[in-house]
């Protein structure tokens, strides 16, 4: 048993977990802020809800990219042949 | 990972023809679309604003023509009513200046009816007072019928003129003595000889008889006439009263 | 174990050229946008009929966020950002259709699309401000920003490359483990809010299009600071 693709699935986990870590936290704060928002401001809830999907997304980004890594990690490791 | 560098080439190649197809099929002819509408709307509104002004337009001209119309009936009207008030005027003038007129001659007619009954009046007063005097006379005696008035004759001949006393008693040219009632012999003779006196000559005489002298005596010759009578008086009285002067 | 999301198959050669299963798919795309707009736009008319008023809808939105975000005309920049959100657009959603996967699930698509947005800020910048203007945008605020603004340049496309990429390659991803996980209406709801990601990836990406081609043409902030904070997050 090669020890590499052991440790390459052990880092892609690591990857995904701390890197959903940050993005689950914004995304909360993010939620929040705009249902603050809203309840001051309920005539504007339509534009405070289209900017929420977008800086939502925007954040997410950043746990997409760890889930890149992984894949690539796992996928395409360019240490494992 | 490796990247497919072929399928990198052909998406890109992809890519540019979609751009082309989209601005083709979708975003020219929608552009060009709009961009007509928003030209056909352009020209709605300028024909809009086109016809607004027009309308503009008559309506002022509606307003100057109804300004003129509003000023010339203004104008008839005053004219109208400075014309009846001239009409009004000259008729009231007139029915002033006749109502002044008929006044006039109703004042004159007045004072005329006034004068010509006072006048009536006054004749018939006239009338009746000679009347009374009239009826008065006629009884006074039958002598002074006549011997009252002889020194009246006398008087009244000796009066006249010279070359009128000179023709009197001619013989050719008699004497006509009128008396209110027919002489007496002695009082024809008494005439006679009065007048014989009084003229220095002889004198023809004739007598008349002529009731309506009341009483008196009247000689009449060729060129003179002496009235001697009541009626003379009376006459004289009378037209003296009647005529006012 | 399953296949690997980050191949690409190829079905078949055309010549010496392999042709793989997105360029297929963006051939389909390509077919059906044709066929379509050109029914729909073939009488155009100046009373809108339902059609041709969804379409000058969606023409005048994609105009509007342009104007809104570049503070220009929007004329010359529609072609470009409104084929950007509509095909990563109708891309994504082409996952509904069984058996396509969207060919902006593989690297190579979202390559293509950010080098044309790169391609298309250079060229704007030079058109807009000549080649020496919009080299003197490098050097701003000072000449020591050159090389980060270089890098700046490099990295944020690859940011919007990896942005489309990751998402819509992890939502096919996700949907593929759930599926041989789970059998059949499990993958409903992700299939779900994978359809709006995608909606939202394809507004993200034109709307970041064009921003880079707002700084490009009207840089006047400075050049440094991306006019999208969250941009420099990535």
């Amino acid at each position: 048993m090669d020890i590499l693709p052991a440790i390459s699935i052990i880092a892609a986990a690591l990857a995904v977990g701390f890197g959903a870590i940050g993005p689950a936290l914004a995304e909360g704060r993010a939620v929040a802020a705009a249902m603050d928002a809203i309840a001051r401001q309920p005539e504007s809830a339509g534009t405070l809800s289209r900017t929420l999907f977008v800086g939502l997304a925007m954040i997410e980004t950043m746990a997409i990219y760890c889930l890149v890594i992984a894949l690539l990690v796992l996928f395409a490791n360019p240490f494992v042949k | 990972m490796h990247i497919d560098w072929w399928t990198l080439g052909l998406q890109a190649l992809n890519v540019g023809v979609l751009l082309w197809i989209f601005s083709r099929f979708l975003f020219r002819p929608v552009a060009d679309i709009v961009r007509k509408r928003q030209e056909a709307a352009d020209a709605v509104l300028a024909q809009a604003e086109a016809s607004r002004t027009a309308a503009l337009a008559h309506e002022a001209e509606v307003q100057v023509n109804a300004d003129r119309l509003s000023a010339e009936r203004g104008r008839v009207m005053a004219d109208a009513e400075a014309q009846a008030r001239a009409t009004a005027e000259a008729i009231l003038s007139d029915a002033n200046r006749d109502a002044a007129r008929i006044r006039a001659d109703a004042e004159v007619a007045t004072v005329a009816l006034k004068e010509a009954e006072m006048t009536r009046l006054a004749t018939q007063a006239s009338r009746l007072s000679l009347e009374i005097t009239r009826k008065l006379l006629a009884r006074l005696p039958y002598e002074l019928l006549v011997s009252g008035f002889i020194d009246g004759l006398s008087e009244a001949v000796a009066h006249l003129p010279e070359e009128t006393r000179a023709g009197m008693g001619n013989p050719d040219q008699p004497l006509i003595l009128t008396a209110a009632r027919p002489l007496t012999d002695a009082e024809r003779q008494t005439c006679q000889d009065v007048l014989e006196r009084i003229l220095g000559r002889s004198v023809t005489l004739t007598t008349e008889t002529d009731p309506s002298l009341l009483a008196g005596l009247e000689l009449e010759a060729p060129h003179a006439l002496v009235r001697n009578s009541f009626r003379a008086d009376l006459e004289r009285i009378e037209a003296r009263l009647i005529h006012h002067d | 174990m399953i296949s690997s999301p980050l191949s690409t198959d190829v079905l078949f050669h055309i010549g010496p050229i392999p042709v793989s299963d997105p360029v297929v798919v963006t051939w389909g795309i390509m077919a059906v946008m044709t066929l379509g707009l050109w029914l729909a736009t073939r009488r155009l008319t100046i009373k809108a009929g339902p059609v041709q008023a969804v379409l000058e809808m969606i023409v005048e939105v994609i105009d509007g966020q342009i104007r809104e975000s570049m503070q220009v005309d929007p004329a010359p920049y529609r072609t470009l950002i409104g084929t950007l959100f509509l095909f990563i657009f109708i891309a994504n959603w082409s996952s509904l259709i069984p058996g396509v996967e969207p060919p902006t699930a593989h690297i190579e698509t979202d390559a293509a699309l950010a080098a044309l947005v790169g391609g298309a800020t250079l060229y704007f910048g030079i058109r807009v401000r000549g080649l020496g203007g919009y080299l003197k945008t490098f050097a701003e605020p000072s000449w020591v920003m050159i090389p980060l603004n270089i890098i700046e340049q490099i990295t944020r496309t690859f940011s919007l490359i990896v942005r489309l990429f990751g998402n819509v390659m992890s939502g096919v991803f996700v949907i593929g483990i759930v599926l041989s996980l789970a059998g059949l209406l499990v993958p409903i709801p992700l299939m779900a809010l994978d359809l709006l990601t995608g909606a939202v990836q394809a507004y993200i990406f034109a709307i970041l299009a064009t921003v880079f081609l707002g700084s490009a043409v009207s840089g006047e902030e400075g050049g440094k600071p991306e006019p999208q904070p969250p941009q420099k997050e990535d």
